[in-house]
């Protein structure tokens, strides 16, 4: 990879994490000042959804990076199925359902960027993984 | 096609075409909307053609005045202030400046330049759908931005327009600051460190790094907003809310929240409009005193302070919020304290000069206006920033006028500063000296004019964002006040059409340049 498009990825995991971090710090002070907050449910199948990430990154590791795109475009199936069955009306779930769309964008973005530039764009592959376990802990526990 | 170039500086010349373009419309709304505030009762007819719903009969009413304030201020701090010193002059003349071939991704960079046209677009589009465009001022403050058509005309479509605009506003903006840091980071020439850089050049670094963390808070908020919207959620949306009559079936959700995004990075944002602006005058200055910035280094820790403690300090639009009083200290401490690094750069700015030749040009006067401009606007931003004083000031007319001079006049000094140093660098000729100078006269005497006495109305209570004075007692008397202020911005406006004028006909009819007339040490005037 060459320098300006690693400081390049770098700074658009800045600019996704500031997202997250903002979208966090909504969740945050949304539960603490209403009264009608009710944790949603996370299915099992979503936590296996995990590992669709995080074999993603092992394939990219393997530089087998178009089977590592497979299993993104897996990965964002499911998050898209997931986010569907929430009800918007429901504060917390309405949160969840704008971030796993969220994630979902971005990995769409890092498995398309995986397909086509393969080891240019494994930095942002990485990050989006990381990034998926860290909003399944926000909603699936922390919530 | 060239005009979807990958040039940089095809770009930068795009940027700065569209926030001319930008601002030719702000200035015609601000004109109709002091119109209206000194002749409330007028039926004009050419209102009635533009607007028949908003000002039927030719009669202007309270929600097309407010929808003709939100465009306004829309427009000139997204699409002028954010747009021309960053994104039009940054991309033009930093690649330059550093030696670099063009931008690091010069393909996101035309596809920053299209994202912001098609935001303008869809911007401009509020003015002509149904209900036409949105009540809820620059910062869209829910329930009023969250509820829909049933909060007035303009809330319905008209909001959804303008935050979808904002949206694709922040994707192009983070897009941009990605494209400038990377540029600083891995292109400069061999040779050129980071303390070799212009100020002009380190200014752009740090409004890129405000950029990066600012936008992507707000496009968060855009994001929830536009669901509050459109899909039912309730994240801003409180619990009993009566509109038009109808109690409204959300729940739970919290206004408040949406401040404390909108503003984390509207004051950020503030000075992602004023900094470019610094970098200029400081360029400029020293340029027609014929000697070095003062304290280079300095200025460039100045810059980077400026940027850092903007981010902690959003709670100072906020301070009647209901927030703790522990917080509001804490805010209002912060706050102050950006005072000194600002004052660094004024004292510096002031230093450049001392015991120089100064040449007063064209260029040098807008530089000593935007200093004299920065300082007025700066001083009565520390009377805002303490919580006591801004209990009464909030929300006044004092806040308008403190914001004007520093953020709308000041920015846009550094524009015009900018663009008369530049010129031949643009276009190979020079703008017309003589019109420069009588364009700034004008300028000068005309925004002091309308924005000076803007002050007293503040400091007597006058609220902003009223469409209609006579309707209060306490207002009447300072109706002369607004006549003034009306009048004095008519003049304003017709001075800019000196500026239109030499800026067209220098494009074609100006005074050749050649190279290096200003005698200038940095790499754009210097290099081939
Ligand atoms: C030391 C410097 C400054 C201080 C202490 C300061 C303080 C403040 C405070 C406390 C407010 C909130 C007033 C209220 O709403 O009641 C305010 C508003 C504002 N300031 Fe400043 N300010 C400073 C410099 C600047 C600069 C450099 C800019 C822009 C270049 C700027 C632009 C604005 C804007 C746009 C608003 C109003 C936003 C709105 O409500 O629509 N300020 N300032
Ligand atoms: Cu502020």
């Amino acid at each position: 990879m060459t320098n300006v498009a690693r400081t390049g990825q770098t700074l658009l995991i800045v600019a996704s994490s500031m997202l997250f971090a903002a979208f966090t710090s909504a969740m945050v002070v949304r539960r603490a000042t209403g009264t009608d907050w009710i944790a949603p449910s996370v299915p099992v199948w979503l936590w296996a959804a995990a590992l669709l990430a995080l074999s993603a990154s092992w394939l990219v590791m393997r530089g087998l990076y178009r089977p590592a795109a497979l299993c993104g475009f897996l990965l964002v199936a499911s998050q898209i199925a997931y986010a569907a069955s929430l009800r918007m009306g429901d504060v917390a779930q309405s949160f969840a359902a704008v971030l796993v769309t969220a994630h979902a964008a971005h990995a769409l973005f890092g498995a398309c960027a995986l397909w086509w530039k393969g080891e240019r764009a494994s930095l942002f592959w990485h990050f989006a993984g990381a990034l998926w376990l860290y909003v399944l802990w926000l909603i699936g526990v922390w919530a | 096609m060239t005009i979807f170039s990958t040039d940089h500086k095809v770009i930068g010349k795009q940027y700065i075409g569209l926030s001319l373009f930008a601002v030719l419309i702000g200035m015609a709304l601000s004109l109709v909307m002091r119109y209206h505030l000194v002749h409330p009762d007028a039926k004009v007819r050419l209102f009635q053609m533009l607007w028949p719903d908003g000002a039927p009969g030719g009669q202007m009413t309270p929600e097309l005045y407010l929808s003709l304030m939100t465009m306004h201020g829309t427009i000139m701090v997204f699409f002028v202030l954010t747009t021309a010193p960053q994104s039009g002059f940054g991309n033009y003349f930093l690649p330059l400046q550093i030696g670099a071939h063009d931008m690091a991704f010069p393909v996101l960079n035309m596809l920053s330049f299209w994202t912001t046209a098609l935001s303008f677009l869809v911007l401009m589009a509020a003015f002509v759908v149904e209900g036409g465009a949105p009540l809820s001022g620059w910062t869209a403050y829910p329930p009023l931005s969250a509820l829909g058509k049933i909060a007035g005309p303009g809330q319905g479509l008209g909001q959804d327009l303008w935050v979808l605009s904002i949206a694709l506003f922040c994707v192009a903006s983070l897009m941009a600051a990605i494209n400038f840091i990377a540029t600083i980071i891995e292109l400069r020439a061999p040779g050129v460190g980071y303390f070799d850089m212009p100020l002009t050049a380190w200014a752009w670094f740090v409004t890129a790094l405000i950029s990066l963390f600012a936008f992507a808070v707000l496009l968060a908020g855009g994001i929830l907003l536009l669901l509050d919207r459109v899909a039912g959620t309730s994240f801003f949306i409180p619990g009993g809310l009566v509109v038009s009559d109808q109690i409204q079936a959300r729940s739970g959700g919290s206004p408040i929240l949406f401040q404390h995004l909108f503003w984390f990075f509207g004051h950020p944002e503030v000075y992602i409009a004023i900094l470019p602006g610094m970098g200029v005058i400081s360029t400029v200055l020293s340029v027609f005193s014929g000697k070095k910035v003062f304290g280079y280094r300095a200025m460039a820790y100045a810059l980077l302070a400026i940027g850092g403690l903007g981010f902690l300090v959003w709670g100072h639009h906020m301070f009647i919020s209901g927030m703790s009083p522990y917080s509001s200290v804490a805010f209002s401490v912060l706050t102050l304290a950006i005072g000194v690094p600002s004052a660094i750069k004024t004292f510096n700015w002031i230093a450049t000069l001392w015991g120089g030749r100064i040449r007063f040009t064209a260029a040098m006067l807008y530089a000593l206006g935007f200093v004299s401009l920065f300082i007025t606007g700066g001083v009565t931003g520390l009377v805002l920033g303490q919580p006591g004083l801004d209990l009464y000031f909030h929300d006044t007319y004092f806040v308008v006028a403190h914001f004007h001079l520093i953020m709308g006049v000041a920015a846009i000094f550094a524009i015009f500063a900018a663009l008369h140093y530049w010129f031949p660098l643009l276009y190979g000729r020079f703008l017309n000296e003589t019109l420069g100078k009588i364009h700034f006269y004008g300028t000068f005497i005309g925004v002091y004019a309308v924005f000076v006495p803007l002050h007293f109305a503040g400091i007597a209570g006058n609220p902003r964002r009223y469409p209609d004075f006579k309707e209060y007692e306490f207002l009447k008397s300072l109706m002369p006040l607004h006549v003034g202020v009306t009048h004095a911005a008519y003049s304003l406006a017709a001075i800019q059409l000196l500026f239109f004028f030499n800026y067209f006909w220098s494009q074609r009819k100006g005074k050749l340049a050649d190279k290096n007339p200003w005698g200038a040490a940095t790499r754009e005037w210097t290099h081939d």
